[in-house]
C-alpha cells in the first residue's frame, strides 16, 4: 500500500460533494467511500468531515435527512442538491486544469525552457 | 438560492437551537459508534474499539464547535453574549445607565414625537386616488391669487383637454335643523363630477351626478361620515333619507368615508353647485376652488402651458375682466400643506439638534468611562480577544444602553404626541391624525441604534486601539491629552448647537412679545362676536335680511349686561372677508387703476361699538340710506394708497355694483370718514386697504356674496359672557338660525396667534432642554479634568498657589470651551436664522439684541457648570493628593 497522503488545503469539500454524488450517505459512510475509491491513499482528520458537512450544508450544496442506516441504526444522511452538483462541475473542471499546468510545469525539462 | 438556503440554515440554527446541538450529537456518535463496530469486527474488545475510534475521531467538542461555527451560530452567540455583558455592564453602573437612558430618552422622544405629527401632516399622502395627478388651480391676477370666477372655470373646462376631470367647489356653511338646536355645519357646493376627480367612492349609498348638478334639480346632498355617525347615529338606511338644510327638505344620497376631506376643510357636507346660465357668464366674482386630475401622460409643465394658451383667448374675450389675469398650477398637496412645512421642517431639525447634543453628552461619559475601563479591556485583549471583538462588545454595550433610551423614548414621544394633538394649532391640518405608529415607532427604533453608533463608536475604537501595556503601568493619572480634546470638542460641538437653538427660541419669543404689543386698532375688551346665517330660501328678499338684522341688534342691545350691539359682514380677526376693486374717480376704466380693497358692511352703530377711532369725517347715520348719496368709511391705508397726500373725505369712487346703463357705468360712493387701521387678519399681519358701506346702502347682490351671513358684535359692561341670552335673542328674531362661532374677541385673537405661539412654546422647550444638556456636558468635562489633574492641583497648591487662582483657572477652562462654542454658534446661527424671517414679527433673524441676551444666558449658565468643579478642586488636600501615587 501507498503511504498515505495528507490532503490538499480545499479539497475536501470537493471530495466530499464527488462521494454524496454518487449517492446519499451518511457522514461515516462518506468517510468510508472517500478511503474506498482512494484506495486508501488519502489521509482525512475525521474530526474536520463534520465542519465540512456542515458548511456544505449551510451554502446548499447538500441537503441532509434522517434515515435508516444498514444496522437498523438513526443516521443522518447527505445528497447533492442541483447546486452542489454545478459547484461539483466547476470545481472537477478547475482542479483538472490546475492539475494539467502544475504537471506541464513540473514535466518542464531544462531543454524546453 | 444559496443565499435562501443559507438564510434558511440560519434561521433554523436560530430557532431550532437544542433540537440543532442533540441532532449534531447523535451524528457524531453514530460516526464514533459505526467506526468501533468496524472494529469490533475486526476482533477489537468493544471498550478498547470505543476507545480507539475516539481516539481516531480527535477532539470532538472542537469538532462541534467548528460545526457550530459552519452554520453561523458562533456569531449569534457572541451577539447575544455581548449584549448580555452589556446589560450587566450597566446594570453595575446604575448612575451612568440612567443619566445616559434618560438624556437619550429625551432625544429620542422628542425626535420620535415631531417626527409622528411630520409624519401625519406633511408626509401622509392625501386620501384620494393618485394624489400626485390632483391639482390645484388658481387664478393670478397682480400679486394676488384668488379662487376661479364661474366663467373663466366653465370656459377652461370647456377648452382644456390636459385634465381627465375638473372639478370646482366652492366653501359654504349650512344652516341643519334636526330637530332640537339648529346648527351650522361647514361644507361645500360642488359640481358634479367632485367625488370623481378625487376617486373616491362613497360607504353608503351614492354621490351626486352630472344631471343632478343642472339649476332646478330636487336637493340632494351627499354628508360626511362624522356627521353621519354623530347626528344620525349611523344609520345605514339614511341613503334616500330627507332632512332640512337651510329650512328646505333635502335628501341624503349618500356618506363620504371620514378619511375623504380632499381640501382638508372638515366638510360636513356637500351639495350640488347647479350653475346658472347667468353665474356661468359671470366672469367678475372669483371665489371658485378648482382642483384637476391630470390625464395619464401629461405632465404637469404641459398642462401648465396649455392653462396659459387658455387664459390668454380668455384675456381676449373678456377685457373687462380678464386683462392681466392668467391661471397657475401646482399639486394640491402644496397648496394644502405647503403652510405647515417650514415650521414642521424647522421643529424636525431643532430636536435632531436636541439629540446630537444627547448623543455628545453620552459620547462624553463613555469616553470618561472608558479610561477607567482600560484595565477591564486590556485584561480581555491579553485573554486573546481581537480588536474586533472588544470594539462589537463595546458596541453592544451601547445598543442596550439605546435600546433602552428608546423605549422610554417611545414612551415621552406617546405623552408628547397626545400633548401636541390637544394643545397644537386647530388651523394645523391633519394634526389630529398623529399617532405612534409602526413607521415611527421604527423610525424611533432607527434613532436609537443609529445614536448608539454615534456615542458608541468613537469610545470603543479608542478602547480597542490603546496599547496594552499602557493600561496596565498607568497606574497613576497620567491624562491622555488626546482624549480630553475630544471631550472638548464635543461639548464645543453641544454648546454651539444649544446656542443656535436658543437664537432661534429667542427671535421667536421677541417677536411674540411684539406681536402682543401691538395695538389691534379697536378697543378689544368685552367683545362678543358670533355669526349668523340667513337661509337663502326665507330670506331672500334684500329688505327681509336688512330688517332680520336689524332686530337682531335691537334684540341683543336689549339684553342685560349689554351696552351696544351691530353687525359687521367679517368681523375683524374672525378670518375670511371679501374684496373689491375700486376705480378712484377721475381714472380711465381699466383694470390697472383699480385698487384691490376689503369690503365690510356695516350696520350704522359699528363704530362705536368696536370703538373704532374715526380720524377724520363723520361715522355713518341712519340717514345714509338708499334714498341719499351712498358714503363709503375707508381706513386710513386706502385713503394713504388712494390719494396719497390728499384730503379723501369727499372724493369719490366707484365699485361693487354697476348702473342702470351696463358695466361701464360707475356707481359711486363719497367718502365721509376716515378710521384707523384695523388689523383684522391677525396682529402680526399687514394692515390691508379697507372700505365699509353702511348695510342700508348695500347692492342687494352683495347679500348673495356675503352669504345672508353677518357677524353679530356685542359690547358687554365686563362680567360673565351672556350667550345663552344672545342665543335666544338671535333665535326670537330668527327661529331656526343658529349663532355660532361664539367667542370673545379676545379668544379670536388668541387663536390667530395660536400657530405662532405653538412654535414657541415648542422650540423653547427645545433650547431649554438643549441648554441643560450642554451645561451638564461643561460640568462633566471640568470634572473630569479635576478629578484626572488631582495631583497636579495638589502640587500647584503646596507650591502656594491660592484657591482663588485654582477657581479661576478651572472656570477659565469652563468658559473658553462655552466661547469657542458660542462663537461657531453665533455663525450657525447668523446662518441658520435666515429660514426663521418669514415667522418673525417686526425684527430681523440677526436681532442684535436677542443674539447678545442667548450669548449672555448662555455664558452664565457655563460658569455656574464650571463653578462646581472648580469649587472641588479647591478642596483638594496637598497631602493626599500627592501620596495618591
Amino acid at each position: 500500500m501507498d503511504k498515505q497522503l495528507d490532503l490538499l488545503q480545499g479539497t475536501l469539500d470537493m471530495l466530499i460533494l464527488k462521494a454524496v454524488s454518487l449517492g446519499p450517505l451518511h457522514g461515516y459512510g462518506i468517510l468510508l467511500r472517500i478511503q474506498q475509491i482512494s484506495h486508501d491513499r488519502l489521509e482525512i482528520q475525521q474530526g474536520s468531515l463534520y465542519p465540512a458537512l456542515y458548511r456544505l450544508e449551510h451554502q446548499g450544496w447538500i441537503a441532509s435527512e434522517w434515515g435508516e442506516s444498514e444496522n437498523k441504526r438513526k443516521a443522518k444522511y447527505y445528497r447533492l442538491t442541483a447546486a452542489g452538483k454545478r459547484r461539483l462541475q466547476a470545481e472537477a473542471e478547475n482542479w483538472n486544469r490546475m492539475a494539467e499546468v502544475i504537471a506541464g510545469i513540473l514535466g518542464t525539462k531544462p531543454e524546453e525552457v | 438560492m444559496t443565499l435562501w438556503s443559507r438564510v434558511r440554515s440560519w434561521s433554523h440554527t436560530a430557532f431550532h437551537r437544542s433540537r440543532m446541538e442533540s441532532e449534531m450529537d447523535s451524528e457524531l456518535r453514530f460516526h464514533v459508534e459505526s467506526l468501533a463496530e468496524d472494529l469490533v469486527r475486526q476482533g477489537v474488545s468493544r471498550t478498547e474499539a470505543l476507545r480507539r475510534a475516539r481516539i481516531e475521531f480527535g477532539a470532538i467538542e472542537r469538532a462541534k464547535e467548528e460545526c457550530r461555527e459552519a452554520r453561523g451560530v458562533s456569531i449569534l452567540d457572541e451577539i447575544t453574549q455581548d449584549l448580555h455583558y452589556g446589560q450587566r455592564v450597566l446594570l453595575k453602573s446604575p448612575g451612568f445607565a440612567t443619566v445616559a437612558v434618560l438624556t437619550l430618552a429625551i432625544g429620542i422622544g422628542a425626535t420620535t414625537a415631531i417626527f409622528s405629527v411630520v409624519d401625519a401632516v406633511l408626509l401622509r399622502p392625501l386620501s384620494i386616488k393618485d394624489p400626485s395627478q390632483v391639482m390645484y388651480l388658481q387664478e393670478h391676477w397682480q400679486d394676488i391669487f384668488p379662487g376661479f370666477s364661474v366663467g373663466n372655470f366653465v370656459d377652461l373646462k370647456r377648452q382644456s383637454t390636459s385634465f381627465a376631470a375638473l372639478c370646482a367647489s366652492n366653501l359654504a356653511s349650512f344652516n341643519l335643523d334636526t330637530g332640537e338646536l339648529p346648527e351650522r355645519v361647514d361644507g361645500e357646493i360642488a359640481t358634479g363630477n367632485y367625488f370623481a376627480t378625487f376617486g373616491v367612492p362613497p360607504i353608503v349609498g351614492r354621490v351626486f351626478s352630472s344631471e343632478e348638478d343642472q339649476p332646478g334639480q330636487a336637493q340632494v346632498v351627499v354628508i360626511s361620515e362624522r356627521l353621519w355617525r354623530t347626528r344620525f347615529h349611523a344609520d345605514p338606511s339614511i341613503a334616500g333619507g330627507v332632512i332640512r338644510i337651510n329650512g328646505l327638505p333635502t335628501t341624503v344620497l349618500g356618506v363620504m368615508p371620514a378619511s375623504f376631506d380632499p381640501l382638508l376643510n372638515k366638510t360636513e357636507m356637500c351639495v350640488p353647485a347647479r350653475f346658472t346660465a347667468e353665474q356661468r357668464a359671470d366672469h367678475d366674482d372669483h371665489y371658485l376652488n378648482v382642483m384637476g386630475r391630470l390625464r395619464a401622460g401629461v405632465t404637469p409643465a404641459q398642462a401648465q402651458s396649455e392653462l396659459q394658451v387658455i387664459a390668454q383667448r380668455l384675456q381676449q374675450l373678456y377685457p373687462l375682466d380678464d386683462e392681466g389675469r392668467t391661471f397657475q398650477l401646482q399639486p394640491l398637496s402644496a397648496v394644502l400643506l405647503g403652510d405647515q412645512r417650514l415650521g414642521l421642517r424647522l421643529m424636525l431639525s431643532a430636536v435632531g439638534f436636541l439629540l446630537l447634543i444627547a448623543c455628545a453628552n453620552i459620547a462624553n461619559l463613555q469616553l470618561a468611562r472608558s479610561r477607567t475601563r482600560q484595565k477591564e479591556i486590556a485584561m480581555r485583549a491579553a485573554l486573546g480577544a481581537s480588536p474586533g471583538r472588544i470594539v462589537r462588545q463595546l458596541l453592544a454595550e451601547n445598543v442596550v444602553l439605546g435600546l433602552a433610551g428608546g423605549v422610554v423614548g417611545v414612551f415621552l414621544a406617546y405623552w408628547g404626541v397626545s400633548w401636541i394633538i390637544a394643545h397644537g394649532p386647530a388651523e394645523m391640518p391633519r394634526l389630529d391624525q398623529s399617532r405612534l405608529d409602526a413607521g415611527s415607532l421604527a423610525f424611533a427604533c432607527a434613532m436609537a441604534l443609529l445614536s448608539s453608533f454615534l456615542f458608541g463608536l468613537a469610545p470603543a475604537v479608542r478602547s480597542a486601539s490603546a496599547r496594552l501595556n499602557e493600561a496596565f503601568k498607568s497606574s497613576s493619572g497620567i491624562s491622555g491629552s488626546g482624549r480630553d480634546r475630544i471631550r472638548s470638542l464635543l461639548v464645543v460641538g453641544e454648546v454651539s448647537l444649544a446656542l443656535i437653538l436658543m437664537v432661534g427660541a429667542g427671535l421667536l419669543i421677541r417677536s411674540a412679545l411684539l406681536v402682543s404689543h401691538v395695538d389691534p386698532g379697536f378697543d378689544v375688551s368685552n367683545i362678543v362676536v358670533g355669526r349668523v346665517g340667513l337661509p337663502d330660501p326665507g330670506y331672500h328678499d334684500p329688505n327681509l335680511a336688512q330688517h332680520t338684522f336689524e332686530r337682531m341688534i335691537a334684540a341683543a342691545s336689549a339684553l342685560p349686561g349689554v351696552e351696544s350691539a351691530a353687525v359687521v359682514s367679517r368681523a375683524p380677526l374672525a378670518g375670511g372677508g371679501s374684496s373689491n376693486g375700486l376705480l378712484p374717480e377721475g381714472k380711465p376704466f381699466d383694470l390697472a387703476n383699480l385698487i384691490n380693497s376689503q369690503l365690510q358692511i356695516v350696520s350704522p352703530n359699528y363704530l362705536s361699538t368696536v370703538r373704532l377711532p374715526l380720524k377724520a369725517g363723520r361715522d355713518f347715520t341712519r340717514e345714509d340710506t338708499r334714498d341719499n348719496t351712498l358714503v363709503t368709511i375707508v381706513n386710513e391705508t386706502l385713503a394713504r394708497t388712494m390719494w396719497p397726500g390728499e384730503n379723501p373725505i369727499g372724493k369719490r369712487f366707484a365699485c361693487c355694483e354697476s348702473g342702470p346703463k351696463g358695466r361701464m357705468d360707475p356707481v359711486w360712493h363719497q367718502i365721509v370718514g376716515v378710521v384707523a387701521d384695523v388689523r383684522a387678519w391677525g396682529l402680526d399681519r399687514q394692515v390691508q386697504p379697507e372700505f365699509y358701506i353702511p348695510m342700508a346702502q348695500m347692492p342687494s347682490s352683495a347679500w348673495d356674496w356675503i352669504g345672508r351671513t353677518m357677524d353679530l358684535i356685542i359690547r358687554t359692561h365686563g362680567g360673565a359672557l351672556p350667550i345663552r341670552e344672545v342665543q335666544s335673542a338671535v333665535a326670537s328674531v330668527a327661529p331656526a338660525v343658529p349663532i355660532y362661532r361664539l367667542s370673545t374677541m379676545q379668544q379670536k385673537i388668541s387663536s390667530t396667534l395660536e400657530r405662532s405661539h405653538f412654535d414657541t412654546f415648542l422650540l423653547t422647550i427645545f433650547a431649554a432642554a438643549a441648554l441643560l444638556l450642554s451645561s451638564v456636558g461643561i460640568y462633566g468635562v471640568l470634572s473630569y479634568m479635576v478629578a484626572q489633574r488631582t495631583r497636579d492641583i495638589g502640587i500647584r497648591m503646596a507650591l502656594g498657589a491660592s484657591q482663588s487662582r485654582i477657581i479661576w483657572n478651572v472656570l477659565g477652562l469652563g468658559v473658553r470651551l462655552a466661547l469657542v462654542g458660542l462663537g461657531i454658534g453665533l455663525l450657525g446661527a447668523l446662518a441658520a436664522t435666515r429660514l426663521l424671517s418669514t415667522l418673525l414679527y417686526n425684527i430681523r433673524p440677526t436681532d442684535a439684541i436677542t443674539f447678545a441676551a442667548v450669548s449672555f444666558i448662555l455664558l452664565m449658565v457655563a460658569l455656574l457648570a464650571s463653578y462646581l468643579p472648580a469649587r472641588r478642586a479647591t478642596l483638594v488636600d496637598p497631602i493626599v493628593a500627592l501620596r495618591y501615587e
